[in-house]
């Protein structure tokens, strides 16, 4: 590859769903030479597009896992990543954001801004990623590039100026107007291979003056030379673009460009503008903590004589074992090089460096800094950092949002039980926010992660990549019981007919404790009950706290003290003092007031201002506490505390409320007491379920 | 210690009661300083000695992040709750929590029509029934009279206490006849009481004057000691 740093972009794409991602990935590698047929993403030839690699994503038409890709334009290298559009997948987004330094987004010239966008945008903002808009889907009937252009200034806050105009929409979309060169630019060939060049129509040479008159004065905010150039009429191309690279790098403007992916127009001015406008790792300043200076912030050198510094962005289990996708920060990645990583320290020697195309990929022997490359057989999780032996770098971690739903899940059999684990441990090394663990209390599989969809495609993909069947439980929330007040017990447990008997006494009193889970405390005096049933006694205590008498929840915050008791020379017996010590539980614990307690969330929910009201309304109507909201411009944060069993299904919930404008997540905050009425009916169900 | 014990020991219990002893239920209030003498202090011990008395109170910030005031609350009430040694604490957080509810708003999207729709947006869905409204971080350099007209006419429709922050500048001498500072003294008269911080340099604590009272809770003229590193009212 090039050793020049400013030839090379690596560039995520993102977007809302269906805005046509994947079909314009498909068009720029056909383009790009990179693969010699097109293929549509629900295509009718059954191939289905290139960069969706998933058999999953192929039969969805959604893009779930990025794949990223390598190709190259007018002599600059340019890595793509493939976002998914979901809003359940956002980790994906977010890491290739984190590896990225330029994006593409794109936007359905008939859907416009839509609520992916908006959180796409803002990742974006968070990771400072410098990003040009295009205008995708021209060709459908009610395309409107100029109202999505204003909804980009209107909705998510950007300065967005069209750099294109199109000739002709909808079904009559023929070709584009350069602002910058002033000329019609048209596509023709099958596939749209052919670039011609012509003079602007002349009915819409007035359209194209104002359009380049607002494209000049947004760029000439970022350039001296060009504000001088037009105000004596002499603007040229390079200073439009140096200035629009200025403000665009900036992050102060963004051009806005149109096509139709679909149709082959206009893909090709994308490209030249991801050259033009989109930053070179050296015009990005990325940031590793020194592990060896106690976490210090160091700023990455992009230097490839420097020692080795990479992060491992993302893990695919591919035909030929883990394939990690890796971005090298400064210094070069040698094959045949050990590399440490930097969380584990363990040393791992670079087998085989390969360059990805989707799921086609070709042998290289190095590759330098800022660039993505895959490793082969290397044993790592995401996001850990690599490191040549000279620096102890870890890249600054990245923003990983906690799961939000869990479920139970049950292989159907024991081959299922297998290769359900194999799948599970291979997920979430894949997957930061899906987690798997087995509830103690019910014995089950547990897996959560950030949305509904998030959880079926990884049980779907149980199915198909690993044969492992599951069942699917309802989630299940984990309730507690406590005590209110103290309470005094005595209770003698007595069976003395025939036989070797059984006989035990034990008195004292159960109180609330403040902290911690459990606590028994010995005040037998005078050997009332003989030290060597003492810690029998204990043990009947702590196998009664397992199961409360409510509900059947495991009991926590409670002191248990004896202070009496009475024993029998012959019948007294450990399990005797056992038994003595439930029945001593049971009948304190009752009198001490118990209540049942249950998991409360803290829930961040985000969306367009429009719809506050039903948002709010909606947690109100779960049982939710308010806490506060935050309101900017158009976007709204709400915060509230919500019983987690109140929150299941709600993600769908807010979706249709909102038009899936909105978004949440949530974490646990506390135990806090159930409300009476609503207990009542968690012990009746689970009073029945007993029965 | 009960909460009314608690209430009953803060100092600015003066402004909720007449000199008959009569709940004051409306009330447009302002408390005036320069930047950083404690504004928002005040009007979180406002809000606490409201929540304290059973009532419900919308924090509304213009310009503050959640948890900056969230923060506010945190730190006053540690103090409150440190100076009466009272043991329920957790108690008292949440009685708080459930009954006080912050909005924040950037400059730019905050006025007083979003604040009604909002208000009325909890009240009609019974989310959250406040009878206190604070409003820290107004700009009233850029607010014209009739703005906080409109806001007295919701707060006496209402029955509300409304509860304003504004911050005076140094170079700014300006004083309406009631003797209300600038940016507010051509609004002085639309408030029942108007507080100001003073700083003096000869003195350690900072005082807290009543610039005027027109609910008869207090004398205008009357001063309140503020103490100087935790804002809480002497």
């Amino acid at each position: 590859m090039s050793k020049d740093l400013d030839m090379v972009r690596n560039i995520g794409i993102s977007a809302h769903i269906d805005s046509g991602k994947t079909t314009l990935t498909e068009r720029i590698l056909f383009y790009t030479q990179k693969i010699h047929a097109i293929h549509e993403v629900r295509g009718k030839d059954g191939v289905g597009a290139t960069m969706d690699s998933m058999e999953l994503e192929k039969e969805r038409g959604i893009t779930i896992a990025s794949a990223a890709t390598h190709c190259t334009w007018k002599d600059h290298e340019i890595n793509i990543i493939d976002t998914p559009g979901h809003v359940d997948f956002t980790i994906e987004v977010e890491r290739a954001l984190r590896v990225l330094d330029g994006a593409v987004l794109i936007l359905c010239s008939v859907g416009g801004v839509q609520s992916q966008s908006i959180t796409v945008n803002r990742q974006m903002t968070r990771y400072n990623v410098p990003r040009i808009a295009f205008i995708n889907k021209c060709d459908r009937t009610g395309a409107n590039p100029a109202r999505v252009t204003e909804q980009l200034r209107e909705k998510l806050g950007l300065n967005a100026v069209p750099a294109q105009l199109p000739i002709g929409l909808e079904g009559d979309l023929e070709g584009v107007v350069d602002l910058v060169t002033m000329k019609a630019v048209y596509f023709d060939g099958d596939n749209g291979e052919n670039i011609r060049e012509e003079e602007i129509p002349a009915n819409l040479q007035d359209a194209a003056d104002a359009s380049r008159e607002e494209l000049l004065d947004a760029a000439s905010m970022f350039s001296e030379e060009l504000m001088e150039a037009v105000l004596e009429g002499t603007p040229t191309p390079e200073m439009i673009r140096d200035a629009i690279r200025i403000g665009t790098l900036a992050l102060e403007l963004t051009p806005v460009f149109i096509g139709s992916a679909y149709k082959n127009k206009a893909v090709q001015s994308l490209l030249d503008a991801v050259n033009d406008y989109l930053p070179c790792p050296t015009e990005v300043e990325n940031i590793a903590l020194d592990l060896d200076k106690d976490e210090a912030e160091v700023k990455v050198s992009n230097d490839p004589a420097d020692p080795m510094v990479a992060l491992a962005f993302k893990l695919e289990d591919g035909r030929y074992g883990q394939l990690t996708y890796v971005r090298t920060y400064q210094g070069t990645l040698k094959k045949g090089d050990s590399i440490f990583n930097s969380r584990t320290g363990k040393k791992v020697k670079v087998g085989r460096l390969v360059r990805m195309h989707s799921d086609e990929m070709e042998e290289i022997d190095l590759c330098g800094s800022g660039d993505i490359v895959a490793l082969f057989g290397v044993d790592c999780a995401s996001g850990d950092t690599f490191n040549s032996s000279d620096t102890n770098y870890s890249m600054s971690s990245m923003h990983i949002p906690a799961p939000v739903i869990s479920l139970a899940i049950n292989p159907v059999d024991n081959k299922a039980q297998g290769n359900m684990s194999k799948a599970l441990n291979r997920f979430t090394k894949e997957d930061p926010t899906f987690k798997t663990f087995v509830d103690k209390e019910t014995n089950e599989t547990i897996i959560s992660g950030m949305g509904e969809l998030h959880l079926e495609v990884y049980i779907e993909r149980m199915k198909r990549e690993y044969e492992a069947e599951v069942e699917v439980g309802a989630p299940q929330v984990s309730y507690r019981e406590t005590i209110t007040q103290r309470a005094d017990f005595d209770y003698v447990h007595k069976k003395q007919t025939g036989g070797s008997g059984q006989f035990g006494r034990v008195a004292g009193f159960i109180e609330p404790l403040e902290e911690g889970e459990y606590e028994f405390v010995d005040k037998i005096v005078g050997g009332s009950i003989p030290r060597e049933f003492i810690s029998a006694c204990d043990k009947g205590f702590q196998a009664s706290i397992a199961k409360g008498a409510l509900a059947g929840a495991p009991v926590t915050g409670v002191r248990l003290t004896i202070n009496d008791g009475a024993f029998h020379a012959v019948d007294s017996s450990d399990v005797a003092f056992q038994l003595a010590a439930r029945g001593a539980f049971k009948q304190g614990y009752l009198k001490a007031k118990p209540m049942l307690m249950e998991p409360i969330m803290k829930v961040s929910a985000e969306g367009p201002t429009e719809f506050q009201g039903a948002v709010m309304g909606s947690l109100n109507q779960r049982r939710g506490m308010i806490l506060g909201t935050a309101e900017e411009g158009n976007y709204t944060v709400i915060d509230a505390e919500v019983p987690l069993s109140e929150m299941f299904g709600y993600s769908t919930v807010l979706r249709s409320l909102t038009q899936g404008k909105a978004e949440f997540t949530m974490e646990f905050a506390a135990y806090r007491q159930v409300p009476k009425s609503v207990a009542e009916e968690i012990i009746k169900e689970r009073q029945k379920e007993k029965k | 210690m009960q909460k009314m014990d608690l209430a009953d020991s803060n100092p600015l219990r003066i402004f909720a009661q007449d000199a008959e002893g009569n709940t004051v239920d409306k009330r447009m209030g302002l408390i005036m300083s320069r930047a950083g003498l404690g504004k928002t202090a005040i009007l979180v011990q406002i809000a606490l000695d409201s929540i304290l008395r059973g009532n419900q109170v919308l924090h509304v910030s213009v310009g503050q992040s959640l948890d900056k005031t969230r923060a506010w609350y945190d730190d006053i009430l540690k103090g409150i709750v440190a100076d009466l040694k009272t043991e329920d604490s957790n108690e008292l957080r949440e009685l708080v929590l459930r009954n006080r509810l912050i909005m924040t708003f950037d400059e730019v999207t905050f006025s007083r029509p979003k604040l009604e729709e909002r208000f009325n947006d909890l009240v009609a869905q019974d989310i959250f029934r406040p009878t206190c409204i604070i409003i820290d971080g107004f700009d009233f350099a850029n607010t014209d009279q009739q703005t906080v007209a409109d806001v007295k006419d919701m707060a006496d429709s209402m029955g509300l206490q409304i509860w304003f922050s504004a911050r005076c500048h140094r170079e700014d001498d300006r004083l309406s006849d009631e003797g209300v500072p600038a940016p507010c003294h051509e609004v002085g008269s639309l408030f029942d009481t108007v507080l100001v911080i003073h700083a003096d340099k000869d003195q350690p604590d900072l005082s807290l004057d009543v610039i005027k009272d027109s609910t008869g809770c207090v004398k205008s003229g009357k001063a309140l000691e503020l103490d100087p590193a935790t804002y809480l009212v002497k």
